[in-house]
């Protein structure tokens, strides 16, 4: 048999690596698509629409292996889709919860939705403040891929003419529900915005899927394709084109190179079959996503790049960003004790969010740099997780149980770290995975300011529960630990300058011509957005790069 | 668009209950109310379930400590619910809980002995809520308790887990989780955003 070249080797499903296959595919090139794990079946994995008592464990999962789970999305709902076989080690000094999902689509399967655009404020924030560099793009280069983006995808929300946040094409909003009502009219009269989320869920019908049902199970996978996630979505018109060769259990190992250093192909791992495959192609996407992305091209090492492909600047796994997470407040709402049920839980609580309100004028007058938002929640939810904190038993603790389930209200930071020497994802000198691949080591500290901000975050929330005529009982002692956000950063950080940083502005990487990244390791810091739409956004201007780059013979057609 | 919407909703139901069908083992023994007469906790036989962690005697003992927490009153209770079979199953793959729990009622047996005469089950209801109340309130918390305390909370935490994730549970908070809806439901007291004037609460 001939060997087989392809056009463009893809490296993952997820957003990054299905907006990729997408567009190459439509575009006419041959695409083969490397995804780590098995194909989903929506009908079988999916349980979303599985009533707790239909479950073995009640959805609390088997308590004698909690400690292997990663918790949250790692649930009994969905069993046996996130990744557990490769582990990944961490420097002494740090935690970070690491959740992977290397099923095909990744974690657009089972994400937030949460999809607000990044603005000059984010692009220009070194300009502003002094810390770190700007970006080396400006938000009018950007902004028309986000409207594409938005079009395909279907993003629901308003025009809320924000400074921080540009405002897309959306379908109609989320209706507020009574909790959202009262908490805004607390946060109007302590000054910060409370709006409706920019959410990547249906609420109409749209290009050919059906509008959300708002069961509200969303981060349990949707059966119905209501909210973006790229096999829903993206693959199966990546497939009809019939350029795609998506191959599962194909663990990509490192980037091949010819005589010259350039890249032709990817060595990966069958899963099923242990054995090692080499795949060939004229140009080469990685979007394993920031740290996995970093893992791969560091062990893509050879006479050419003996510390990692297209690492001559050394920064190739450097500047780790993430989010800290963490519960800035909860209480409950006194004006709805005892009133009838409401389905609050209709887009697994993500209905409204109050978008970065700190130093928009002035971009030093509070005591931290740039800015955070909050994901408000609460309402009638599946479980009612105050009753454990609810003193007592018998008959007044259960009157107790239901007067108060219409009522809680919980407030969620979204910070971004600062970008530092000293958070970064190398490989393990030692540890290797089951297939013989170096893990992953990962350094990283909060540092000061997103600390600031957590402080912050608290006496603001705890503020707006009490302007709400709320009753403020608590905030987390900690923030969540690092990683769990999975909205990590950097890695690949994109910029102007071939020393300082591993991609140009367009994703492409600076050392080698046909070998791009796509996803959020090309991002400078994580800003207080969520990643996934600019890894939408970023990966569409990329693609139209390698489009014009095949187009003009930059890279040959096979 | 209601005729779509009905659709939508049937196309749901049936890759649903496909989904169960196919993935999940099935709780055959596990008792429900809806599975039970009506008319009283005492035709319900502990011989249905048969205990995979605790002794017949724990197990009757736990059955008793899940009502005494969610009492059959004006609504269905943990008996009903069968909550104390959840409370087992949880605890026979737990073995974080099982020293403790097993423990906690060798414990709850004597301490009624010492205090009051005689073994748990065998105390009137007044006394065995006697008995709990300073392990439940912190205002009655009495020193040398701590461990009584700990073993409470235990159970207690069980059986909420239990009681709130069943049928009964639901249908108790009339609870709104995995319904579906043509439109994102909106707040209807159009006209009282903070909401000052709602109608006289239910419970």
């Amino acid at each position: 048999m001939p060997k087989q070249i392809y056009d463009v080797i893809v490296i993952g499903t997820g957003a990054g690596g299905g907006m990729a296959s997408k567009t190459l595919t439509e575009a006419g090139l041959k695409v083969c698509a490397l995804n780590a794990g098995r194909r989903l079946v929506p009908t079988k994995d999916f349980r979303n629409h599985r009533m707790p008592w239909d479950m073995k464990f009640r959805g609390f999962g088997d308590p004698d292996k909690q400690a292997q789970s990663y918790g949250f999305m790692d649930s009994e709902w969905v069993e046996g889709v996130w990744e557990h076989e490769i582990p990944f080690t961490m420097a002494p000094g740090t935690t970070w919860m690491w959740p992977r999902c290397f099923a095909v689509g990744g974690k657009t399967n089972f994400w937030g939705r949460s999809s607000a655009r990044f603005g000059e404020i984010d692009f220009r924030a070194a300009t502003l403040d002094g810390y770190d560099v700007d970006w080396p793009l400006t938000y009018e280069e950007i902004a028309p891929y986000y409207s594409r983006v938005e079009r395909m995808i279907g993003v629901a929300s308003t025009v809320q003419n924000r400074p921080s946040n540009p405002d897309g094409e959306y379908l109609p909003p989320f209706n507020l529900r009574c909790i959202d009502h009262i908490l805004h009219s607390g946060a109007q009269k302590i000054g910060v915005p409370y709006l409706p989320d920019r959410i990547a869920q249906l609420t109409k019908d749209h290009e050919g899927s059906p509008a959300c049902h708002y069961c509200g199970a969303c981060t349990t996978g949707c059966d119905t394709g209501s909210f973006f996630s790229t096999p829903w979505r993206f693959l199966p018109k990546a497939e009809a084109t019939r350029n795609l060769d998506l191959r599962t259990d194909a663990l990509a190992k490192n980037v091949l190179v010819d005589e010259n250093g350039v890249a032709n192909g990817v060595a990966y791992i069958d899963r099923k079959t242990r054995q090692e495959v080499e795949v060939h192609g004229r140009a080469v996407v990685v979007a394993a996503s920031c740290i996995e992305t970093a893992r791969i091209m560091l062990n893509s090492k050879s006479r050419h790049w003996p510390h990692g492909i297209a690492n001559s600047s050394g920064q190739l796994g450097r500047n780790l960003c993430d989010h800290l997470y963490g519960e800035s407040a909860n209480g409950y709402l006194p004006q709805l004790l005892g009133q009838p049920s409401f389905p609050d839980n209709v887009g697994d609580n993500q209905v409204a969010w109050m978008p970065r309100w700190q130093n928009l004028q002035n971009p030093r007058e509070e005591k931290f740099i740039r800015g955070y938002s909050v994901y408000p929640g609460g309402g009638c939810t599946e479980y009612p997780w105050y009753a454990v904190q609810t003193e007592g038993f018998g008959s007044s603790y259960k009157r107790e149980v239901k007067r108060r389930y219409p009522t809680p209200v919980n407030f969620t930071i979204q910070a971004p770290s600062l970008r530092s020497d000293t958070n970064y994802v190398d490989l393990d000198p030692e540890a290797k995975d089951p297939y013989g691949i170096p893990l992953a080591r990962i350094h990283f500290q909060w540092d000061e300011n997103v600390l600031k901000m957590w402080e912050h975050s608290k006496q603001v929330c705890a503020e707006l529960i009490r302007a709400a005529g709320g009753v403020f009982e608590n905030s987390a002692d900690e923030p969540a630990i690092p990683g769990w956000s999975l909205h990590e950063t950097g890695t690949c950080r994109m910029g102007n300058d071939p020393k300082h940083f591993v991609t140009n502005r367009f994703g492409q990487t600076h050392d080698v011509p046909n070998l791009y990244a796509c996803d959020a390791s090309v991002f400078l810091n994580c800003t207080d957005k969520t990643t996934t739409i600019s890894i939408l956004a970023f990966t569409l201007r990329t693609c139209d790069q390698v489009i014009e780059k095949f187009r003009r013979g930059d890279h040959q057609r096979v | 668009m209601a005729g779509q919407d009905l659709q939508r909703r049937e196309i749901l139901r049936i890759m649903g209950m496909a989904g169960v069908a196919a993935h999940f083992p099935g709780f055959a023994t596990w008792a429900f109310a809806h599975t039970h007469p009506a008319s009283g906790p005492e035709q319900i036989k502990p011989a249905q379930y048969k205990p995979q962690f605790f002794s017949d005697r724990e197990y009757a003992l736990v059955e008793r400590l899940t009502e005494l927490i969610i009492p059959s009153d004006g609504t269905p209770g943990a008996r009903e619910a069968g909550v104390a079979e959840f409370v087992d199953f949880m605890v026979a793959h737990d073995r974080s809980q099982q020293y403790k729990l097993r423990t906690g009622l060798t414990w709850l047996n004597a301490h009624a002995e010492q205090t009051l005469g005689g073994p748990f089950p065998a105390l009137t209801q007044e006394q065995q809520i006697a008995l709990l109340e300073p392990l439940a309130y912190k205002a009655k918390h009495r020193p040398g308790e701590e461990d009584g305390r700990q073993f409470f909370r235990a159970i207690r935490e069980l059986t909420v887990m239990g009681f709130y994730s069943s049928q009964i549970g639901y249908k108790e908070l009339d609870n709104p989780a995995l319904r579906y809806y043509a439109e994102s439901p909106a707040c209807p007291h159009t006209g009282d955003p903070e909401h000052k004037h709602l109608a006289p609460a239910k419970w």
